[in-house]
């Protein structure tokens, strides 16, 4: 009798459970997207801060003082020691190595151009590696997206250079020109505009400038641009004074420093830092910006279990007539009460997963919409959403259905109540 | 005022005060949904400010540089700070290389201190100098020339002077092999004038670069240019947040909409006997219509305005929360509040109300 009357409610009051069902569903899908865009907004933030640059140095720990005023190199490079090219994809292999987006080796020489002294730059463009089996690409194109190329880049193969923006204007030089470099000629790819130091200097593929350096597999200094977690004070403290347990939790985090000592450990008598302009400030405006979208997915879910909860006890109270009835007719309020209550529940979980369904789709639009890339949904999330429309929905109509049972069958049933 | 008129009003002060807490349900539900919109639309206003303040902590946006070997004229910086106002921090960089007393060369840095420490807020400095004697060495140079005394000499074309080191600077980049001494101090002893002003202009991305353009007209000569990687990466995410609240708030603005608006025409409709009993006694449908509806409008006022208060309440405590930032209330959200508050519950009172005019007062009255 029960189950009967249940699916005799869904089946004759359509269009009311079309209307409730539909303010599940919105609700649902308005929290999961919100949600699920909420909790990936800082890890799409901080891949877009990361194309601020690199946020970790590492350079050879003995390696000489720049004495550098603006352009000029005012102390010849004493030989230092260099790091080893032939290293690099192991970058790929340390912990966090899923974490950096990129990096680039740099090497430096002091070349004979056609008015002067020049600097050489020599690094990678989009060089593609190898790390085990693993293949990537890396180079100055992913880890400085502001550097902007009139031309073409330059293939880190090749012989083609770039030549920074202001030092062309001064040589009178466009792309395809040739320039004569130590007295080889060089065909220029590109004119390279950084608004840094670049724009005065040749930026050439690294096995170039280490051939003319005559300093096979040497590399200056590394920039590695890592996805790093904000720094707290857990993350600022010594790991060599802490506990074991601390120590592998400091290991493990994600933090600036943690993956600049996991650098260090792969090249032997380097130092590796965070570059603290980059690496300080991202932590504040990530923690700004992800503590705004929680609190506007908490918002958002707010919202979402108000206009639930509105629509199930309008749904309860147009339907008094009906509690009136089965009142006079012998029926306890408990049973009436769980007739009315399966009723949400069903209705909670049927447009629940349809709301989430929706949801998804929200929250794929606005990431395609806004980041160009997809939302990470966590599967943890479908039985959260489930559980809260659930509690919503039940929650909302409970207050209804107390006040309808309350009501007098005799007023209801001659409509004065 | 006609008998007519005050009739009509004295229903409607009567469906408003005299009748339960059905009108203030109603009340209620709009002004949740108010006090939800004007923050969520108050928080989107301010969200592009608070950002692009945020992105002030990276440091100098604008660069400007004198022709190699040569140095700005001597009013450069108090004549940018003129032209950009005081929001702007100007610090002006002097450099020369020094030698130490250990022959090593060695780049010295005269900078203004209190404003290199306003616009380089990530500089990690163990103690800032306060005298004119005092300098700031970089971790580099403290490690590779061991200077670790308390003070030490430096010499520069053959004059020495003394200075006391004050604490050592971190930054994991090339700051870290200089050594800062105030810029009173290093005029005095080098006749060097400043070569470089770093500078941090408020404001958007696009302002940004419209005072590089600025400046780049009243400084003729020198290289005036934008920080690209820092205005690029600003430029990015202040956009994408832009887009990530306005679609936030679409959806919970529609949210609450769909609340308020079955809240509102349940209301309605248990009023149909109201209603009949209206129509029964000889009131037009024009007169039930309008006072239905001027019940609406009062509820929906009130609504607004107790929302927008509560909600630029609630915007500036998450502000306050969130940014450390007070935000001012957002006046040009009221009148889209009201607006929206208005045309919901008049759009929730007439669906019922259609329906209802279809029906028989007789009909209703009979209970049927």
């Amino acid at each position: 009798m029960f189950l009967r009357l249940l699916y005799q409610s869904f089946r004759r009051q359509q269009r009311r459970k079309l209307l409730a069902g539909f303010a599940v569903t919105l609700g649902v899908a308005v929290a999961t997207a919100m949600i699920a865009v909420g909790v990936d907004v800082g890890d799409k933030i901080n891949r877009e801060l990361r194309g601020y640059g690199a946020n970790i140095v590492v350079y050879p720990d003995d390696q000489a003082l720049s004495v550098r005023v603006g352009d000029q190199e005012l102390k010849p490079a004493s030989p230092g020691t260099h790091l080893k090219e032939s290293t690099l994809p192991n970058i790929r292999g340390i912990f966090w190595g899923h974490n950096i987006l990129a990096f680039a080796p740099f090497l430096e020489e002091q070349v004979q151009g056609p008015s002067g002294t020049l600097r050489i730059i020599g690094t990678y463009f989009d060089k593609p590696l190898r790390f085990g089996t693993e293949e990537f690409s890396t180079g100055v194109e992913k880890l400085y997206p502001w550097w902007k190329v009139e031309g073409t880049w330059p293939r880190d193969s090749g012989t083609d250079v770039l030549v920074g923006s202001q030092l062309a204007t001064r040589l009178g030089k466009q792309p395809g020109d040739s320039i004569a470099l130590s007295r080889l000629s060089m065909r220029i790819g590109g004119i390279l505009t950084t608004g840094g130091s670049e724009d005065v200097a040749i930026v050439a593929p690294l096995a170039l400038v280490q051939q003319l350096a005559h300093a096979s597999d040497a590399v200056d200094k590394i920039y590695v641009s890592a996805l790093t977690k904000p720094e707290d004070a857990f993350a600022r403290r010594d790991p060599d004074r802490m506990t074991a347990a601390d120590r592998d939790r400091w290991y493990c985090s994600p933090y600036a420093n943690s993956i600049a000592l996991q650098l260090r450990e792969v090249f032997p008598g380097a130092r590796a830092e965070q570059i603290r302009q980059a690496a300080q400030n991202e932590g504040t405006l990530l923690s700004h910006i992800s503590g705004m979208m929680l609190l506007i997915a908490l918002a958002s879910l707010i919202a979402a279990a108000l206009a639930v909860s509105a629509a199930m006890a309008t749904t309860i109270l147009e339907r008094r007539q009906e509690v009136g009835l089965m009142k006079s007719l012998g029926a306890t309020a408990p049973t009436i009460a769980s007739l009315f209550v399966s009723e949400a529940a069903l209705l909670a979980l049927g447009a629940g997963i349809l709301g989430f369904l929706l949801g998804d789709a929200i929250a794929q639009r606005i990431g395609q919409a806004v980041f160009h890339s997809s939302v990470a949904i966590t599967p943890v999330l479908l039985p959260m959403v489930m559980f809260l429309a659930l509690l919503v929905t039940v929650g909302g109509s409970a207050a209804a259905i107390l006040r309808a049972l309350k009501l007098d069958p005799v007023l209801v049933l001659r409509g004065d109540a | 005022m006609s008998v007519r008129a005050s009739m009509f009003f004295h229903v409607l002060k009567r469906g408003l005060l005299g009748r339960g807490n059905r009108p203030l349900i109603a009340f209620i539900a709009l002004t949740v949904a108010s006090t939800m919109v004007t923050a969520t639309l108050s928080l989107y206003y301010g969200l592009e400010n608070k950002l692009n303040r945020d992105f002030r902590s990276y440091g100098a946006n604008i660069t400007v540089a004198a022709p190699e070997g040569q140095s700005l004229p001597t009013d450069a910086a108090s004549h940018v700070r003129s032209i950009l106002g005081i929001d702007a921090i100007v610090v002006p960089f002097a450099f020369a290389v020094m030698h130490t007393s250990g022959e090593e060369a060695v780049v010295v840095a005269g900078t203004e201190m209190d404003e290199v420490r306003r616009l380089n807020t990530w500089w990690s400095v163990s103690r800032w100098p306060n005298g004119d004697d005092e300098a700031l060495v970089g971790a580099r140079v403290e490690s590779h020339l061991r200077l670790t005394d308390a003070s030490f000499d430096l010499d520069f074309a053959g004059q020495k002077f003394h200075v006391r080191r004050s604490g050592m600077l971190k930054t994991g980049a090339d700051e870290e092999d200089r050594i800062y001494v105030p810029l009173g101090t290093f005029e005095r002893l080098t006749s060097l004038r400043p070569s470089l002003l770093e500078i941090s202009a408020p404001g958007s991305r696009e302002q940004v670069t419209a005072v590089v353009a600025q400046l780049q007209s009243r400084l003729p000569g020198m290289q005036v240019k934008p920080v690209r990687q820092l205005l690029q990466a600003q430029g990015a995410v202040v956009s994408r947040m832009r887009s990530v609240m306005f679609a936030s708030t679409l959806l919970i603005a529609l949210t609450v909409a769909l609340c308020v608006f079955s809240t509102l025409t349940s209301s309605v409709l248990e009023r149909r006997r109201d209603f009949a009993v209206m129509k029964a006694i000889g009131s037009s449908q024009i007169t039930v219509n309008a006072l239905f509806a001027g019940e609406a409008l009062t509820i929906a006022l009130c609504a607004a305005l107790a929302g927008y208060v509560l909600g630029s309440g609630v915007a500036a405590w998450i502000s306050q929360a969130n940014f450390h930032a007070i935000v001012t209330p957002q006046i040009s959200v009221l009148p889209l509040v009201i607006l929206a508050d208005v045309a919901l519950a008049l759009l929730a009172a007439t669906v019922p109300l259609a329906r209802l005019q279809r029906i028989e007062p007789a009909g209703i009255l009979k209970g049927e």
